[in-house]
Formats: structure tokens, sequence, C-alpha cells
């Protein structure tokens, strides 16, 4: 069955209530949704902490999620929600900022010293331009299942995934090689 | 895809998280478990009160007839509240509580 199929089914049953269904759906998109938090925040503790906000949103929405949509893009989008919503709030928004500079996210092997430029580079693109890079760059979405997660213009989303790249290349002082 | 492109991501997949990771995973799902419950509890507690109120408005016309009901109510009541205590102990949770997430 196709990774697609299997989501459709899960989806199903955890419509119809299927807690263990959804735990599967939990297994599956765990990576992919924490990744991208982790990227758009900075802050991997607080990424986790949206992310399991972002599960339990999606059970209680799951109704609402249209057939054949991707569940991977419907939770990213919930989760970028949340992280805007977090972001809005100004002193939680200073207090994140102060802990990316002086907490180093975890990380269970050294950082290579390119690493930690991308993460700096990274850290100053605007909300919208790295979610787009996170999504388009890191994790293999389309500019149109990205525009779709994030309920951005593809317009948008392409340009957004054109400055964010280049800034993170002239960042690792690497040189655009063209695409 | 460019060089620059697959330089980006392999730096990119440094910091991905595991596969894998039952303990985010059971973290999320005692979490839903952790809310459902207060959910249930929350719309037993409101029906409880609801039919207490009930119970305090319609008392008064029930009073006078409770002699004569409860000798023929009994054994009925009695029935009922086997019945229900049996569902929910085969079942877990009653049927018309179960919340609808569709």
């Amino acid at each position: 069955m196709s990774p697609e199929g299997m989501d459709l089914e899960l989806v199903e049953a955890a419509r119809r209530g299927s807690a263990s269904a959804f735990a599967r759906l939990v297994e599956r998109h765990q990576q992919a949704l924490r990744a991208f938090l982790r990227r758009t925040c900075g802050n991997w503790a607080q990424a986790d902490d949206l992310a399991q906000e972002t599960f339990l949103a999606a059970w209680e929405r799951i109704g609402k999620l249209e057939a054949g949509a991707s569940v991977r893009a419907w939770l990213c989008g919930i989760g970028y929600n949340k992280h805007l919503t977090a972001l809005r709030s100004a002193g939680r928004s200073r207090a994140r900022e102060a802990a990316y500079e002086v907490e180093k996210p975890p990380s269970s092997g050294a950082m290579t010293d390119e690493r930690l430029t991308l993460e700096a580079a990274l850290s100053e693109l605007p909300p919208d331009q790295r979610a787009c890079v996170a999504l388009c760059l890191a994790a293999d979405f389309s500019h149109a299942e990205a525009a779709e997660a994030l309920g951005l213009p593809l317009g948008t989303v392409k340009s957004h995934v054109t400055r964010g790249r280049q800034r993170l290349l002239e960042a690792l002082g690497g040189s655009d090689d063209g695409r | 895809m460019t060089d620059a492109d697959l330089r980006l991501k392999a730096l990119f997949a440094e910091d991905e998280p595991p596969a894998r990771d039952p303990a985010f995973s059971t973290a999320v799902m005692e979490e839903l478990a952790r809310r459902r419950f207060a959910a249930d509890i929350a719309l037993l507690a409101i029906l409880a009160v609801g039919c207490g109120f009930a119970l305090w408005l319609v008392w008064p016309r029930l009073a006078p007839l409770m002699p004569t009901l409860s000798q023929g109510l009994a054994p009925l009541g009695a029935c009922a509240t086997l019945a229900v205590a049996a569902v929910m102990l085969l079942d877990g949770r009653i049927p018309v509580l179960r919340r609808n997430h569709g």
C-alpha cells in the first residue's frame, strides 16, 4: 500500500474515533513535522511543544481534513499557524530570541561550523521566508504544496524560496550555481 | 537539483529528528488521553448538575407520587441500573456520550 493510501485509511479510522489509528499517524509524521518546526522556530524544545500541540489540534480537526489532502502538509500548516500565534505574543517572542542566542539547539553530535552558520542565517530570515525554505529546500515540498500548507500565494512562496536560498548560500560562502 | 541545493539539504538533514521516536509519540497520546478524560469528566459533571437541577424542579410534583410509583418502578430501576453498569464495564464508555470527532 502506498504511504498516501495508508494515511487515508488511518485518517478514516481516526475520524471514527480510533486513537490507535491516530497514534500511527503521529508515528508516521512526527519526524517531518518536528523537523519543519525546528527549522522554523530555531528552538528545539519549543518546536517539540508546538508539534505536540499540533497533533492535539489535528485530532480535534481531523474531520475537516479534505479527502485526498496530504496529511503531512496539513500538519505542517497547523504547526505553522501555531508558531505564528506564538510569535505574535511579543513577550514570548523576545524570550525566544534571547533563549535562541544563549541556548544552542540540542544535538546528538557536535555541530559543524557550516551547520552553525546555517542556523544563524536561518534565524535572520523573516518567518514566512523561513517556513518556505524549511518546506521546499529541506523537506522536498513542491512550491504548490508549501503554498497550500502555509496559506500563501504560490508566487510568494517561489519568491521566498529563491530569496531565502540566496541568503543562506551567501551566509555559507557558497556560490549560487543556478537552478 | 544543483550542488548548492544538495549542500543545503545535507546541512538541514543534520537536525532531522529520528524516524521513530516512541517517547514523543507516547507523550502526544498520553496528553490526548488526558484531555479526552477531562472532557468526559466535564460532560458527565454537566449532565449530573443538569439532571440534579431538573429533579429539583419536578420534585414538588414528584414527591407525592413517590410512595405509589416506587412500588412499581423499583424493580425496573434496579434492572436499568444493572444494565447501564454492565454497558459501562463492557464497553468502557457509554455510547450516547461518545464524542463525534468527524
